[in-house]
């Protein structure tokens, strides 16, 4: 490749190029944020503290993705344990499933979900539908975005608990542990789990950042989650949505980031690629690269 | 694992034939399987089929209700939306793919193993961007009043954020790490023996691309292309924030905006029959995307 090692510089200008590109809108935002008038100023982060109704959007928040974690591993977990164990003509089923929500794009979903809550508060005040879509709709608990969420995880996270269940004896643990007396359940909590360490930490970083940055369903449905809080307040005070957009676009790269590790280091491909490091040739395709993830967090 | 071809394309759950098949159907894989199968069933399945029932059912002449696709032929009133969706999906993708492609040629040129898996995390964590924050980042930016916009005089050359042109630049900011993120691979597997055996057998590196090089990375770069195409039609959040409601309709925001106007003006079926498009837009895209996928993958085993 004589022409490309003579000008071997010009290989670098659109990486620079794409990089400056990723890099100026955050810096100016992070200028814009702080400065103010020109001079340095935290002010516009002066709303974290005195704004109640971050405050309240941020609880929410944490609690729709305490129980999206919580409802997510609670719902995976034993079904895919289930399908290796006792159903495995049911595992592509299972796949497929988990896969479809991909093709769904969230917009399209959430007016699913807007359909059929409707649908359950128009038959009839007080009858059992309607109480269920106004149980569901809870403004203090919106447990319809737990569900959805659980749904839009369930592509990436259904491959990763799969693919580490696949690298366990899983058989011969949850023998070994039923004549030792555990309960089935008392199994999979007590030694399938860790043995999923790194699959059920992605699942839980993914989850994360999922919750705290997804934006349609929540809009659609008017839950007030950060990122709709942020949309809402722009119109009065653009300077502090602008502070705290860059605070949550961080804090998702950050988790997002945090589940990309560790799903390269937990998946079985990239640990023998470490291991071979040393002696790597330029064509080892086998290197970290994580599989193309095709779903967006935050659509 | 007992994976064949005939279990594979079983469409839905059917317990009985599992139990007659597999003859292990007992009681914990069905207390076990029972959350999933309801929280798919109450959160996905039932609001698509009903979505698709919504948008298909139309009043008929008797006073009932019938089997129509007169909501579907209603969306003529949609047609700016999704002309400009379709508009700017395209642009968006087709300089997404170039500038995507160039740069993660030149990645694999470079032949750092470490940048090269550097650039594999940040750009699939970039490749999940795409909501409220990047709007709001974009319109401080190149914004009207934004830092860059009078700096490059953006002013001069009739650029306005708030246009098809401005979702063009900042759908870039998911789309080129996207881009990245599906081609370096098959850039890095390029072998290097090829170039090799290309080189020994008197060819030169123009050779080697238009002989080889190309024609094995062809069907991911279109691939690639598809997929950019898709995450652009389907993107919500960002947009909405960028754009607010109808000074520039795009379909998703015309789903949202017709889902608020509510159930009595017609509004939600009309919102259903745009979101059965967008799910057959999203299940073509992915189709062509796997089947381009695995074409390029027998090359780079």
């Amino acid at each position: 490749m004589a022409p490309v090692t003579r000008h071997g510089w010009l290989r670098w200008l659109p990486v620079v190029a794409v990089a400056v590109y990723i890099a100026v809108p955050l810096i100016c935002s992070v200028i814009y944020a702080v400065f103010p008038g020109g001079s340095f100023s935290l002010r516009a982060y002066s709303v974290l503290t005195e704004d109640a109704s971050l405050l309240a959007a941020a609880l929410r928040t944490v609690t729709v993705a305490g129980l999206t974690i919580a409802a997510l591993l609670a719902v995976l977990v034993p079904a895919v344990v289930a399908v290796h164990l006792w159903a495995p003509r049911l595992r592509p089923v299972l796949e497929i499933l988990c896969t479809l929500p991909l093709v769904v794009p969230a917009i399209a979903l959430a007016a699913g979900i807007v359909g059929l809550l409707r649908w359950g508060a128009q038959q009839g005040r007080g009858s059992f539908a309607s109480q269920i879509s106004q149980f569901m709709q809870n403004p203090d608990l919106p447990l319809i975005l737990v569900g959805t969420y659980v749904v839009l995880c369930l592509p990436f996270t259904f491959r990763s608990i799969d693919a580490g269940l696949r690298t366990i004896p899983l058989k011969a643990m949850v023998e070994g542990s039923a004549s030792l007396g555990s309960s089935t359940w008392g199994t999979i909590w007590r030694v399938v789990m860790p043995n999923i360490r790194g699959p059920v930490l992605f699942s839980i970083f993914f989850a994360t950042a999922l919750c705290f940055g997804e934006f349609s369903v929540a809009a659609t449905l008017s839950q007030q989650t950060v990122p709709v809080w942020l949309f809402t307040v722009s119109n009065t005070d653009f300077r502090a949505s602008i502070a705290v957009a860059v605070l949550l676009n961080l804090t998702t790269w950050a988790l997002m980031l945090t589940a990309t590790l560790i799903a390269g280091r937990s998946a079985p491909s990239a640990r023998t690629t470490d291991a071979a490091e040393d002696i790597s040739t330029p064509d080892d395709d086998a290197g970290p690269v994580p599989t193309p993830d095709l779903q967006k967090v935050s659509v | 694992m007992n994976r064949t071809a005939a279990s594979a394309a079983a469409p839905a759950s059917t317990p009985t034939r599992g139990r007659r098949a597999g003859g292990a159907l007992s009681s914990p894989a069905v207390l076990a399987l029972a959350p999933m199968t309801l929280v798919l069933l109450a959160f996905f399945i039932v609001p698509i089929l009903g979505m698709g029932m919504v948008a298909f059912t139309v009043d008929a002449p008797d006073g009932g209700t019938a089997l129509g696709l007169d909501h579907f032929l209603g969306l003529t009133d949609h047609s700016r939306a999704i002309g400009n969706s379709v508009k700017v999906s395209l642009v968006g993708a087709a300089i997404g793919a170039l500038i995507g492609t160039i740069t993660s040629f030149c990645i694999a040129q470079i032949r750092s193993r470490r940048l090269d898996s550097v650039v594999a995390v940040l750009s699939s964590v970039l490749a999940n961007d795409g909501g409220a924050p990047l709007a709001f980042s974009f319109i401080v930016t190149l914004g009207n009043t934004g830092l860059l916009f009078g700096l490059l005089g953006l002013d001069a050359i009739g650029f306005s954020l708030y246009s098809w042109q401005g979702l063009v630049v900042m759908y870039q900011y998911f789309l080129i790490p996207t881009m990245i993120m599906v081609t370096l691979p098959t850039f890095v597997g390029l072998r290097r023996e090829w170039q090799e055996a290309n080189t020994a057998l008197g060819g030169s590196p123009w050779t080697f691309w238009r002989r080889v090089g190309l024609p094995v990375a062809t069907p991911a770069l279109l691939g690639g292309w598809i997929l950019l195409f898709g995450s652009a039609y389907a993107t919500h959040a960002s947009a909405a924030v960028l754009i607010g409601t109808g000074v520039y309709p795009l379909v998703p925001l015309s789903i949202a905006s017709e889902l608020r106007s509510g159930a009595s003006g017609g509004g939600e079926a009309t919102a259903m029959a745009l979101g059965v498009t967008m799910v057959v837009i999203a299940i073509v895209v992915l189709f062509l995307f796997t089947r381009l996928q695995r074409r390029s993958a027998r090359w780079l085993q």
